[in-house]
């Protein structure tokens, strides 16, 4: 991996360095909680998902509200924060529940107005625009012009994500 | 005491202290002299209106602040103070009051200061009347001044001012004396700058600039005051339709969008056609999630060292690409709630047991990080053998990880970061352009 010599990279306010703050702040939360055990797959497996959730959110705070996708993507994780605070409560998970599904219910319904509106437009992109907003989170609620302009900004806050990681995984493995 | 004050009152060579020196020692001498004045009902009430601003001046006078107060106080106020500096045929003018200008007036907003002062003073007539008549002398001096100067852009100024009251005397009167005492372009360029819109002078060059200045200013008002919509115009041939124009609008956005994303997505070029490419980036955001996914999988494989600083993922340069096994990263496997310490031992453990000389100089580095860095660093007794067996796993999962990158992207490492991957006229149509950074 080249050395990234790029002076971006030392803008305080820049994307990457807020992301790295984060992250790098939420691993070392991570990794104080628990101590590293390599035995226990179970637990590796766990900290694997909360290194990934840390990673989304750190992306998503990084980004803070300005994009449809992060909003999403910070409602989501929140509401399943929630969901599991309160599943000991059956009262609160019910509630959280029927909240989720109202609100699928709800994208899903903005979901088939728009399908029949983008249909009669581009036919040919139906399938794939579908799967588009299944992979960009808060998809489901866009027009394809929106959509792709959210693919965009979706897919550059990835790449630096991944080159982020990358670097940090380099680094813990030396 | 006459004589002395012009000196002091020169104040272009002296610097701001030296000039504060000298005025505190001239007023205090003058404030010996002047102890049994009249007007002590000035005093009290300007007394309260000059402290304040006086310690707003220079923020070096507070311990001149009571004696300045009384001072000037006991004078009948006359603010003129870089009209002073500058023109030495105002020594008819209240030295007294001029001894405490020059020191408090070297930038012109402190003028304001001093009209407000006159303006706000309660007492009333004579001091007004001075100032009244001080603003005469100023306009009567600019003439002369300005003849003096020979400047055009002066003249121009001057003609503008005429109309205008005591404020736009002193609005000259700072531009005047920042003129005469710094260099004379500084002062154009000053006065220059606030008449581009008013100036109707007949000066070619004020001209000049006043005309590009206000062209300049009418693009840019034009540019803002354009409405949000774009304007469409039906090519030649085509539906004139309020619908159609509307889908042929966002037919062209999604084309802009589509072309960026061509640009973003590597391997896109030599696709053509909507849905390819739709699928193209379909996998290409799919590649992404899953990198994500099993980076962090292997971060959670791999044990950190917990005494990690951030600047090391800047500071790339600093640690050479030959990748030393630094094996240090076997040693936070074990109990948690040890004594912090700094693993200085340890660490010379891994050197001397791994045998590397290689990387001594990040060794260095690295201890160097370990001293300085934060509190807790919970490390039990290292011991070789979980050292070895540390990096066994992570190496296979380097492995593992490198086929499966090398299978599925090839072009991962090549991939530039898009910092700027804007064109000017993608940017003015969609308002992505600080938001994407």
């Amino acid at each position: 991996m080249s050395p990234m010599n790029n002076p971006q990279d030392l803008n305080p306010s820049s994307l990457k360095s807020r992301f790295t703050t984060r992250f790098l702040r939420a691993l070392t939360k991570i990794n104080g909680q628990k101590p590293i055990s390599s035995s226990s797959p179970r637990e590796m497996f766990q900290r694997y998902r909360r290194i990934k959730v840390a990673a989304d959110k750190s992306m998503a705070w990084s980004v803070r509200s300005r994009r449809t996708w992060s909003r999403a993507m910070l409602w989501k994780l929140r509401s399943r924060y929630s969901c599991r605070q309160a599943s000991s409560s059956r009262r609160s998970s019910v509630r959280t529940s029927t909240i989720i599904k109202s609100r699928q219910a709800k994208t899903s319904h903005e979901k088939e107005n728009k399908n029949t509106t983008t249909g009669q437009d581009e036919v040919g992109f139906v399938v794939q625009a579908d799967k588009l907003r299944k992979l960009v989170p808060g998809g489901e609620a866009m027009d394809l012009c929106n959509l792709l302009g959210e693919t965009a900004h979706y897919i550059k806050c990835l790449t630096t994500q991944v080159q982020v990681m990358r670097k940090i995984a380099h680094f813990y493995s030396l | 005491m006459n004589t002395a004050s012009p000196k002091m009152l020169q104040c272009s060579d002296m610097t701001v202290l030296e000039r504060q020196n000298a005025c505190l020692k001239w007023q205090q001498e003058q404030l010996q002299q002047q102890q049994q004045q009249e007007q002590q009902s000035y005093f009290s009430e300007l007394s309260g209106v000059f402290s304040s601003q006086v310690q707003g001046f220079q923020g070096g006078l507070v311990s001149g602040d009571s004696v300045l107060g009384d001072m000037v106080m006991t004078r009948q106020v006359k603010p003129d103070p870089g009209l002073e500096t500058a023109w030495h045929e105002m020594e008819k003018v209240d030295m007294a009051a001029m001894g405490f200008g020059p020191c408090g007036y070297s930038n012109g907003p402190d003028f304001d200061m001093n009209y407000a002062i006159s303006r706000t003073s309660s007492c009333p007539t004579f001091v007004a009347a001075a100032v009244a008549a001080q603003a005469v002398e100023v306009k009567g001096k600019e003439s002369i001044v300005s003849e003096k100067m020979g400047s055009t852009v002066g003249r121009g100024s001057f003609k503008k001012r005429k109309v205008d009251t005591l404020q736009n005397s002193k609005v000259v009167a700072e531009d005047d004396s920042k003129r005469i005492k710094a260099c004379a372009e500084e002062g154009e360029s000053k006065i220059t700058g606030p008449n581009t819109n008013k100036s109707s002078s007949s000066n070619n060059k004020n001209k000049k600039e006043t005309s590009t200045g206000t062209s300049k200013e009418n693009s840019k008002v034009s540019d803002v005051q354009k409405p949000d919509y774009i304007h469409v115009r039906a090519r030649r041939g085509q539906a004139t339709d309020s619908h159609s124009l509307a889908e042929r609008v966002r037919r062209e956005k999604i084309s802009e969008r589509m072309k960026y994303l061509q640009d973003l997505v590597p391997g896109c070029n030599k696709i053509t056609g909507k849905a390819g490419m739709l699928d193209e980036i379909i996998n290409y955001v799919q590649s992404l999630q899953r990198q994500v996914e099993f980076l962090s999988m292997k971060l959670a494989a791999v044990n950190p060292r917990p005494d990690f600083n951030i600047d090391n993922l800047f500071a790339k340069d600093v640690f050479p690409s030959c990748a030393t096994n630094f094996p240090a990263v076997g040693m936070s496997s074990e109990m948690a709630n040890n004594p912090p310490y700094v693993q200085f031992n340890p660490v010379e453990q891994v050197v001397s047991s791994c045998g590397l000389e290689m990387g001594i100089n990040s060794l260095d580095m690295a201890l160097r990080r370990t001293i300085s860095a934060p509190v807790s660093i919970p490390y039990a007794s290292f011991l070789d053998s979980s050292c070895f067996t540390q990096i066994q796993p992570s190496a296979t999962w380097d492995v593992e990880l490198q086929n499966l990158y090398n299978v599925a992207f090839d072009q991962e490492g090549s991939m530039p970061f898009p910092s700027q991957p804007f064109t000017g006229t993608l940017l003015e149509k969609q308002n992505w352009g600080p938001e994407l950074i």
